[in-house]
């Protein structure tokens, strides 16, 4: 019978949405931190799947010696697997073919300690990107390092910024051809937030593109062709903010990128406004808290859009793009799926910034709608904070209904997948002075946990209604990146250490494995040397996870120790060192 | 070498000689008040004495109780004026107090006043975000209108009060107060802190500047550009970041430092110190040498700087324009 | 009226509870005067080693040095201000408990709690990210700092320094052995 066969086959995608996945790299590695220009995160292979997940063991675990929190995924290319720490950014080859998966090289950058107390949100790394031989990775002290992929030399070296002002970098580069994308940290310290490419073969810039000032320094040209009225006219990168202050107006782009081949647009966003007191500079704050679009090759932008104008509560727009393309009201449309901090999902029109559906995907109540015709969430005026006073209960938090833990999305089901938060706090703004290389703040902020007590959840979302299909509430924070697969299943990690796999369709946890610090990490998957499919998520808690006691404020302290584990399951815990055909020892 | 000569002669802390639709009715009706307040008081006076000195006439009967010789009239009469007197004067105070209240047409313009110990920051909105900018103790205002002026305060009570343009109103932690005032002439008036508020209460001074409208923009002008490095001052530049700008801001050349008064352009300004000292390179190098040493209390601690530091600074400072 | 003995005595306790009252409130003077003592010399703080001193005899009195504005209740509302408005806030905490920067209020400390120590932190900055404030601030303010941070209670007392750099706890025993090492 037809439905038989149909469910059979599990071939239901709920959403009609298609993904490009190129470019394509080879199915059993995992060349880039979001595995595709896509960013969908989704792995064709199928040996895991929801009928065997259950029996995944640990077959072997590889400590990188550091402390903090650990957000980086680990490459494979071509049998050797690339983890890289976070500061001192050590940079570690495993060699998969040999027994006991040793060290083939250790890159050790040495980047400057200074930055350590610059990182608002732990000396964190988010991953290296591989191209063309070599491995690309941001140091925390502001250099761009290309390394050898064979033999671990240093290629090249690019000095991005001065890490002395307060900015770091933390985020993955992004390769697309012979170009890598970077961005900046330090939204917290009045940084002067951009984008920049380089060249992969030399690591000279190109160009880059700062996020507030003149029409110049943003790269916005006669391309520019924003969807909504309040983008056009000139040079609002100044005019939006007192005079002067958007030199310090941060808008620093520390996650995602992602590109359409077809268009040749890349597609990030940037950070707060700085300082975090919003009474201190009235105005939208252009460009900050915004999605742009730009051309791959020069960066001038194409659009852009302000996800939450004026951000009062350090709302980033700096979450992943993904991009598909799915039928609304009737029409196919190139659009992409975007979780924002400000707890609103965006499906945005890609093409030109044309927002299609704007729905909150997690508790919140500093907005009481969205609207369509300008594309502005209504601010209510009970949430919005003023210097020395106590504003209560303020839904999302500072960290978002989402923060930067990438989501992933499944051809299959047509659904996209995400770690979210439950969260609420009290803040109080204080006035701030720009101090350099000082926190340039102001948020004096206690979370807990919004209404359900639980303080994560992860959710299974349709893109083309804006509604959530189904969730998996957790006690902790759910602050790990997703990984999806063809075996109908996600993975996901928790902030108390469990490590989960979940059915795609369905949302019922098949599988958890407990491992030795909480998950912040994002999961990949691969194929070893023989043939075997493996999934690899580090454990080590840290990044902004860490929000402590007040977050924890009467429950036991279940809350892990950090760690610094990267662990490799297996069906059966089965890998090379149990086959002997392989072993060289 | 203090604010007196500043003003060159106007006396500008005498309330009773007011400049401004804000107050003028009020100075008239404390004149009122006061005039009859002083005939009553007169008139009681000689009721009252020759009440006193009336010559008694002698009871040779030694009668026990006197009988009425019709005096009680007097009691109604009495009372009568007085009832309506005070009606009068009652009806007067809210009339002018509720005509006071409010300026006669929406201001244009809005003033940000947030008070610390011991001055005054001052913030002027523009007609867009970008026109905003902020200035220390100094509130220059167009002649003929209305000023919104809104108060807050960044630590405890004072209270701001220009006295030949403005009534008293009282700037409270955690709250905004609104005021309005107006300067029907071009010129300098001086205000003061009136609720004490520390040990340099007394030294906690500002001032208005009505100018007349061209002036008034050209000054707005010049407040929102930026200062450019100026040659031969790049010592003193470099002596500023390191030892002010945590503190201080100047536009264009540091970035925001909050915990004292915007320098920007403080050559157009014509006294320091929240109106203590004159603005001159002899002032500025005594006062930033050893703030103590004036405004004991103060909270601009003594700098440690050497004398070729100290001169530099002086002059980079001076020429800030 | 008559001055009875007890209209006297009334008085007097009055104004004597009035005094006393007087006297706690002024304890350690004015914030923004300089104590009568002065502030320690600069280059009195600067031979406060951070290590021990090689050699067996080395003087570090130099970390005796107390904090001139100690328990003064000015100088630490003026120290909290001063912590706002520099921004320790933002890397260390409005409640001093840490994020960016470590925890103030508890008993850690890498680069040692003695109030010289803390002040010295501040004063010539430190290699992982924090900021040399000694330019920026004259000790005046940099000693009301210390006495903010002292007032979180993590801090060490300045006389029980060796005690500090050798890891005692108050209550411990001391072996026999080691109480006959000591000079």
């Amino acid at each position: 019978m037809e439905l038989t066969a149909h469910a059979a086959a599990g071939s239901a995608n709920l959403t009609g949405a298609t993904f490009n996945f190129a470019p394509g790299d080879p199915a059993g590695e995992w060349h880039s931190q979001a595995r595709d220009y896509a960013n969908t995160r989704y792995s064709t292979l199928d040996q895991i799947d929801t009928s065997n997940v259950k029996k995944l063991r640990i077959a072997w675990t590889f400590s990188d010696g550091t402390e903090g929190g650990h957000e980086a995924a680990p490459l494979v290319v071509d049998n050797t697997m690339y983890v890289v720490t976070p500061f001192p950014d050590v940079l570690y080859a495993l060699d998969l073919t040999k027994t006991g998966e040793p060290i083939k090289w250790t890159f050790k950058p040495n980047p400057s300690p200074m930055g350590k107390g610059k990182a608002c949100c732990d000396s964190v790394n988010r991953g290296v990107a591989y191209a063309d031989g070599k491995l690309i990775y941001n140091l925390l002290d502001d250099h761009t390092v290309a390394v050898d992929a064979k033999t671990g030399k240093e290629l090249w070296r690019t000095k991005m910024g001065n890490v002395e002002t307060g900015e770091t970098m933390t985020m993955a580069p992004f390769v697309v051809g012979n170009k890598v994308y970077v961005g900046n940290s330090g939204g917290e310290m009045g940084a002067w937030g951009w984008i920049a490419a380089l060249d992969v073969a030399s690591g000279k810039e190109l160009w880059r593109a700062y996020s507030t000032g003149s029409d110049q320094q943003v790269r916005i040209g006669t391309d520019f062709k924003p969807f909504y009225e309040q983008f056009k006219g000139k040079d609002l990168g100044i005019s939006t903010w007192p005079a002067g202050m958007w030199r310090h107006g941060a808008g620093t782009v520390w996650a995602w990128v992602s590109y359409d081949p077809q268009l040749n647009l890349i597609y990030y966003g940037t950070s707060n406004p700085s300082p975090r007191v919003p009474d201190q500079r009235p105005g939208d704050n252009l460009w900050t808290s915004t999605i742009f679009a730009r051309d791959a090759n020069t960066g001038m932008a194409r659009w852009a859009y302000q996800t939450t104008p004026h951000d009062r509560w350090d709302f980033d727009g700096v979450n992943e793009n993904i991009l598909l393309d799915l039928p609304i009201d009737g029409k196919m449309r190139k659009a992409l799926v975007h979780f924002d901090r400000n707890a609103y999902a965006y499906t945005i029109d890609r093409t030109s910034g044309e927002v299609l559906r704007a729905a909150p995907f997690t508790y919140q109540n500093w907005s009481s709608g969205f609207d369509r015709k300008t594309g502005r969430p209504t601010v209510n005026p009970d949430k919005e904070p003023h210097p020395d006073v106590k504003l209560v209960n303020v839904c999302p938090p500072d960290l978002g209904g989402k923060d930067w833990e990438p989501a992933a999305a499944s051809p299959r089901t047509g659904l996209v997948y995400a770690s979210i938060f439950n969260l609420c706090m009290d803040l109080t703004d204080n006035k701030v002075g720009y101090i350099p290389s000082t926190p340039y703040d102001g948020m004096n902020i206690r979370r807990f946990a919004a209404p359900g007590g639980n303080l994560g959840e992860f959710m299974a979302w349709n893109p083309a209604t804006g509604k959530k299909v189904w969730s998996v509430k957790e006690t902790y924070m759910t602050m790990s990146g997703v990984l999806a697969t063809a075996g109908d299943l996600v993975f996901y990690g928790t902030s108390d250490g469990w490590f989960r796999g979940v059915d795609a369709r369905t949302g019922k946890v098949l599988w958890s494995q407990k491992v030795g610090s909480g998950i912040i990490g994002q999961p990949t998957t691969f194929l070893g040397p023989d043939q075997r499919q493996y999934i690899a998520i580090s454990s080590g808690v840290g990044g902004a996870a860490v929000v402590r006691a007040d977050i924890n404020a009467g429950k036991p302290a279940a809350f892990p120790a950090g760690g610094n584990t990267l662990y490799v399951f297996s069906i059966g815990g089965d890998s090379v060192t149990a086959d002997s055909k392989l072993s060289t020892r | 070498m203090m604010l007196a000569e500043a003003l060159r002669g106007e006396s500008s802390m005498a309330y009773h000689h007011t400049f401004g639709p804000a107050v003028d009715r009020i100075t008239s009706l404390g004149w009122g008040l006061a005039i009859i307040s002083l005939l009553v008081i007169a008139i009681i006076s000689v009721l009252l004495l020759g009440g006193m000195f009336r010559k008694r006439v002698a009871h040779s009967q030694g009668l026990a109780v006197r009988s009425d010789s019709g005096g009680v009239s007097w009691i109604y009469v009495g009372t009568g004026i007085s009832t309506v007197i005070l009606a009068g004067c009652m009806l007067w105070t809210m009339v002018v107090t509720a005509a006071v209240s409010r300026p006669p047409k929406t201001p244009a313009l809005t003033v940000e006043v947030t008070a610390s110990q011991f001055w005054w920051s001052v913030r002027y909105e523009g007609v867009s975000t970008a026109r905003s900018f902020i200035t220390a103790n100094e509130i220059h205002i167009p002649v003929g209108e209305p000023v919104r002026i809104e108060l807050s305060s960044a630590d405890v009570i004072h209270s701001f009060w220009i006295p030949q343009l403005a009534g008293k109103m009282d700037v409270i932690p955690g709250q905004t107060n609104v005021s309005w005032l107006e300067a029907d002439k071009a010129g300098n008036y001086r205000g003061q802190c009136a609720a004490f508020c520390g040990a340099q209460h007394a030294h906690m001074a500002l001032l208005v500047v009505a100018d007349p409208a061209p002036a008034f923009a050209a000054w707005q002008e010049s407040q929102l550009s930026e200062t450019a490095v100026t040659n031969g001052e790049s010592d003193g530049q470099k002596v500023f970041e390191t030892h002010c700008a945590v503190c201080h801001t100047i536009r264009g050349v540091t970035p925001e430092g909050i915990r004292g008064p915007d320098l920007s352009h403080l050559k157009t300004r014509s006294t320091i110190a929240a109106g203590l000292l004159l603005n001159t390179p002899a002032n500025l190098a005594a006062w930033i040498a050893n703030p103590q040493s004036f405004k004991p209390g103060a909270r601009m601690p003594a700098q440690i700087l050497s004398g070729a530091e100290l001169t530099a600074v002086t002059s980079y400072l001076s020429k800030l324009d | 009226m008559r001055v009875t003995v007890r209209t006297l005595c009334a008085i007097g306790i009055t104004l004597g509870l009035l005094f006393t009252g007087a006297c706690r409130r002024s304890e350690g003077g004015s914030a923004t005067t300089p104590p009568a003592t002065g502030f320690p010399a600069t280059n009195a703080i600067t031979t406060a080693p951070l290590g021990q001193v090689a050699g067996a005899s080395g003087n570090v009195t130099a970390l005796s040095i107390a904090n001139p504005f100690e328990r003064n209740p000015q100088a630490i509302e003026q120290g909290k201000q001063l912590y706002i408005k520099m921004n320790c806030a933002g890397c260390h905490a409005y409640n001093g408990k840490g994020n960016m920067g470590p925890d103030l209020t508890d008993t850690y400390w890498r680069y040692g709690g003695l109030p010289v120590e803390i002040y010295k932190s501040i004063e010539e900055g430190r290699p992982q990210g924090m900021p040399s404030w000694g330019a920026a601030l004259p000790p005046e303010d940099i000693w009301k700092l210390v006495a903010y941070i002292e007032s979180f209670g993590g801090s060490v007392s300045a006389k029980d320094y060796e005690h500090a750099r050798q890891g005692d706890q108050p209550g411990e025993q001391i072996a026999p052995e080691v109480l006959a090492q000591k000079p």
